[in-house]
């Protein structure tokens, strides 16, 4: 806990401006999400949400912002040290190990985590996602859409993250299986664990969300508490269409 | 029929087929994991030759050496797998990971450049010579496994032994570890492998590292069966190495094997083979073929890969690429 | 709640608004924008010119001979260009598509052949050949990427050697000497300064062609084809026919120039298309910059000097020495520093040699290879240990190998270091043993030294400056 009594960022990025050759593509984006917190990042095609969570993973470097992992500078570190800070990820369509059998993939998510906690993740894994107990000898890639994103979900939590990101959660499911994505998101972030989610369909990920930033051509257009977002006019025209 | 003849080409084939293997696997590994054509790796089976063959000179040669042979042999083995595992790590470092993110051709020309640069700097230190690691005077060809009017040299027993022995305990490595699993997870998806926390660039280093060793212990075996090196054979050692590769299926263990083996056995039939075989179709038509000697045995394997290419393009145990949209 | 103070409204697109600004305001931006507004004549006379004007400054027969293998190398590394600078296909069989060129012409003008084709006869005719086999050997690979069109084509020039090495009809390595002079329209040429014409004839040809193909929907095609191959396929290009088209079309410039060679030379051997030659094109288009045909020329002109320079043993050392300085001078910023670094080098040598003369003689005694004025003047600043190299040139022992060892592992260590204050110091001791290691090790063997460099420049331009010297720099999005 800070002084102010607010929890201390977990993750912060400050003015970051990053490029592609000459393309300017976020123009000083700040942005933080705090412990136990929920935020959602919004944004629709080509409005820099990719590029931000790329940042965050630093798949790519800003050309000047830092970034900045519970209370570390992590800006020129890589993909893998910063996971080491207690991040994880849901990334965008899954991106499964797909000739990798299910439990190889989940043994893959405690990559960092010592040996000897290992059956204990996974029984917590399995008492969320119990069909992936049956299906631990597949291959992942021969699964079906919901049960690939019960997968990545788990992979993401064997890892036991600090802060979880969920690149487009909703993305490619049906919706009875967007809602049970989102159940299980408000249960992991009732367990205490942080998450920044990055969404296209404001509606649903506002609903459940603390706070929620939106990004347009690469800038932070909007931020505020969620609720506060849902009625805004703007926002209503732009992405909820009504 | 001369079954004398077809056995002793037959175990040939499988000396060679299995140093091919070894090349192979070198270069799939990589493959799989950079989707890099490492086009400088025969050159490094190349320079593990010299290194085994300047142990060799350094404990007193095969007239006199200073520890029995077979310490020898295995000393000679291990420091071409140090060594070439160091240059391997050191070619990805500076030819091939600045250039992760150029256009795919980029490191395909730095690995012309690195091969030539090897090359012609063993050729600057060394000269044109060849140089012999005199094998029969280092175990007496008669020394072997014999069996009825059959006598196989008990080096090449040992050549054949050793690169089964590698490629059992390289599927072993990369099936029953850790590191085995981040290397098939850096080879299938390399964001996401980092995603997980995996170091990929230490994974890339170790994969280059063992893929080189194997590329140097073939280096020795080649010197110890076949006598003779010089800075010029990493090419032809190389461009059967991917060939294999190719016909076994890139970017698979056993394929790098399986290709291996088939492609040695192919080209000891042909050596042995097509001046008869050349020779009876020229007599039937007539000479409107031409007979060819055994140094054509080249055109068989080039045969054989365009034949894969057409109707297996995916090798014999690769998978068909799904194109990623 | 918080709103951002500035910046566009949502949905509005300020990229395409600041095009003008972004554009880059630097000398070497403005200079190319102002070549780009020369019309395509008028560079190609620029081009043309010193090439035209080269046989009226030259008497020496040898220059004129390297003056058309100048012109043979240009023609080699334009039609390399189309596969791999245009389409972006590694093609590593490229020079037995010039060999066999060399070949079909002796094939159909020697007198071993026994037959006298006429070369406006021969030519396209051998174009058309040439063209049609690059085009069966990339059929197996039609479908498959450029890794794999890579390997079968470096097969297809093992086993292109192998067959002329070992069939009787080609004579085997002894190559074929009696070839026909060219003959063109009934008019035999027997200077060397009709196929140096000859030669530019074909190459201003050649660009002509090149030029307008590029233009050409084909042209644009293929450009597409190298950036994006699934969106062109998407676009419902022919992707295989166009890279087909390609490859056949490069090998047939490759094959016109096989055609010209051979009877310039009057005999060919098979160790005259061999991996040499492939990897000298290569560095040829890749210093240029691979997509450009000015690259392409200018690249081949330098390369081809260089090689021609450092086999001289008169020459060898000051070209090295020159560059070292220009490189050094370019790399090292600002300019002083590099000047700081040459004077700590100088210094560095006179020191060493002192120390060395005065404890250690016999560091010092070994006689140079060098020819050159300036190899006698560094004698006296280099170390030049005795029985360092045997007299041949060959190192002599392990010392002479590890010094070698050690400079390699020195220079990749220097561009380890990451301050650039502490990389300028450390460039002083590497010069200083690149110096030693020039002097003892790599002189003496100039035609082996040569290519050393040669490999060495291709991998340092892939690293640091992957478009050349004339190729646009291209961005990869992530």
């Amino acid at each position: 806990m800070s002084a102010n009594g607010q929890p201390a960022p977990l993750l912060r990025l400050e003015g970051i401006n990053t490029y592609y050759g000459q393309m300017h593509i976020l123009q000083d984006v700040n942005l933080e999400v705090r412990e136990g917190e929920l935020v959602c990042l919004l944004g629709g095609n080509a409005s820099g949400k990719s590029t931000t969570l790329k940042t965050i993973l630093g798949i790519v470097e800003p050309r000047t912002g830092a970034v900045i992992l519970d209370g570390r500078d992590v800006t020129r570190d890589s993909t893998a040290k910063r996971i080491e800070r207690g991040l994880a990820i849901v990334p965008e369509n899954r991106r499964l190990f797909g000739p990798m059998t299910v439990l190889e993939n989940l043994e893959l998510g405690a990559y960092l985590r010592p040996r000897a906690d290992l059956q204990e993740d996974l029984e917590r894994v399995y008492s969320i996602f119990p069909l992936l107990y049956e299906r631990r000898k597949q291959l992942a890639g021969t699964l079906s859409g919901g049960e690939q994103q019960m997968v990545a979900m788990g992979r993401a939590l064997m890892a036991r993250p600090k802060l979880l990101l969920m690149d487009e959660p909703s993305m490619g499911l049906a919706p009875v299986l967007v809602e049970r994505s989102f159940e299980v998101i408000q249960e992991v972030h009732r367990a205490g664990v942080a998450m920044l989610v990055v969404e296209q369909n404001a509606n649903v990920s506002l609903s459940i969300a603390d706070r929620g930033y939106v990004l347009s051509t690469g800038r932070v257009v909007l931020e505020g508490k969620a609720s506060e977002l849902l009625t805004h006019d703007e926002l209503r025209k732009a992405y909820l269409g009504r | 029929m001369d079954w004398d003849k077809l056995v002793q080409l037959i175990v040939n084939g499988l000396t060679l087929g299995g140093v091919y293997a070894l090349v192979a696997l070198g270069f799939s590994m990589v493959y799989g994991i950079l989707k890099l054509l490492n086009l400088a790796h025969g050159d490094v089976v190349m320079v593990g030759a010299f290194i085994g063959w300047g142990v060799l000179g350094w404990l007193g040669g095969a007239q006199d050496p200073a520890v029995a042979v077979w310490l020898l042999i295995t000393l000679m083995v291990l420091a071409a797998m140090v060594g070439c595992g160091f240059i391997g790590v050191a070619i990805e470092r500076f030819a091939y990971r600045p250039l992760r993110r150029a256009p795919r051709i980029a490191p395909l020309i730095s690995a012309l450049g690195v091969s030539f640069f090897i090359q012609n700097s063993v050729l600057l230190l060394f000269g044109a010579n060849f140089r012999s690691y005199e094998s029969f005077d280092l175990v007496d060809v008669g020394i072997g496994i014999s069996w009825g009017p059959l006598n196989v040299w008990i080096l090449r027993v040992v050549v054949f032994v050793s690169a089964l022995a590698m490629m059992l305990g390289l599927w072993l490595l990369v099936t029953r570890t850790k590191l085995g699993k981040a290397m098939r997870a850096t080879a299938f998806d390399r964001e996401a492998a980092a995603m997980m926390g995996i170091d990929v660039d230490r994974v890339i280093v170790r994969t280059f590292f063992i893929g080189s060793a194997l590329a140097g212990a073939a280096g020795v075996l080649i010197g110890l069966v076949f006598g003779s090196i010089n800075h010029f054979m990493g090419f032809g050692y190389g461009l059967k190495g991917f060939t294999a590769a190719v016909v076994g299926g890139i970017g698979s263990i056993p394929g790098a094997m399986l290709g291996g083996l088939l492609i040695g056995l192919a080209e000891a039939l042909s050596v042995g083979y097509i001046e008869d075989v050349t020779g009876r179709i020229a007599d039937l038509t007539g000479g409107r073929f031409p007979r060819l000697g055994s140094q054509f045995s080249d055109l068989v394997v080039f045969l054989i890969l365009i034949g894969f290419m057409l109707l297996r393009p995916q090798g014999i145990l690769g998978k068909r690429e799904v194109k990623k949209v | 709640m918080s709103e951002a103070p500035s910046g566009p409204r949502i949905g509005v697109d300020e990229w395409v608004a600041s095009a003008e600004e972004r554009r880059q305001k630097t000398l070497s931006a403005r200079a190319e924008r102002a070549f780009e507004r020369v019309p395509p004549a008028a560079k190609l006379a620029l081009l043309a010119i010193p090439f035209a004007l080269y046989p009226f400054l030259v008497e020496d027969p040898y220059l004129m001979q390297v003056g058309i293998n100048t012109l043979i190398f240009v023609l080699l590394a334009l039609g390399l260009n189309v596969a791999v600078g245009w389409v972006g296909l590694l093609d590593l069989g490229y020079v037995a598509f010039f060999g066999l060129g060399a070949y079909l012409y002796a094939a159909v003008a020697s007198d071993y052949a026994g037959r006298h084709w006429d070369g406006a006869l021969a030519i396209p005719a051998i174009a058309v050949t040439v063209a049609v086999a690059g085009f069966l050997l990339g059929l197996p690979s039609r479908r498959l990427v450029g890794d794999y069109l890579a390997i079968v084509t470096l097969f297809f020039l093992q086993l292109f050697l192998v067959i002329l090495i070992n069939s009787t009809f080609t004579r085997g390595p002894n190559g074929i000497s009696d070839i026909r002079p060219l003959t063109l329209l009934g008019r035999e040429i027997t200077s060397l300064d009709g196929y140096y014409w000859t030669a530019l004839v074909a190459l201003v040809t050649v660009v002509v062609v090149l030029y307008l193909v590029n233009q050409s929907r084909t042209g644009r095609a293929w450009r597409a084809l190298r950036e994006d191959e699934l969106a062109a396929e998407l676009m419902t290009m022919p992707v295989n026919r166009l890279k087909l088209m390609a490859f056949a079309f490069g090998a047939s410039i490759a094959g016109v120039a096989g055609a010209i060679y051979a009877p310039a030379q009057g005999a060919i051997f098979p160790a005259s298309f061999d991996l040499i030659l492939l990897i000298t094109v290569y560095a040829m288009l890749v210093l240029g910059g691979a997509g450009s045909l000015l690259g392409a020329t200018v690249g081949a002109v330098i390369i081809s000097a260089s090689l021609e320079a450092l086999r001289d043993p008169e020459d060898a050392s000051w070209l090295v020495y020159i560059a070292v300085v220009l490189v050094l001078l370019v790399l090292i910023k600002p300019w002083w520093r590099g000047l700081a670094v040459l004077g700590a080098t100088a210094a560095l040598g006179l020191l060493v040699h002192e120390a060395a003369e005065r404890w250690w003689p016999s560091l010092v005694e070994g006689t140079t290879f060098g020819q050159a004025r300036i190899d006698r003047l560094v004698d006296g600043w280099v170390l030049m240990p005795a029985d360092f190299v045997t007299e041949e040139g060959l190192p002599a022992g392990a010392a002479a190998r590890i010094t070698y060892l050690l400079f390699v592992a020195s220079v990749l260590a220097l561009t380890l270091i990451r301050s650039s204050l502490w990389r300028t110091v450390a460039f002083v001791p590497v010069l200083y043993l690149a110096a030693v290691v020039w002097q003892n090790l790599m002189l003496p063997q100039p035609a082996v030294a040569r290519f050393i460099l040669m490999g060495a420049l291709l991998v340092a331009l892939m690293a640091y400056r992957p478009q050349g010297l004339f190729g646009k720099a291209r961005v990869e999005i992530v």
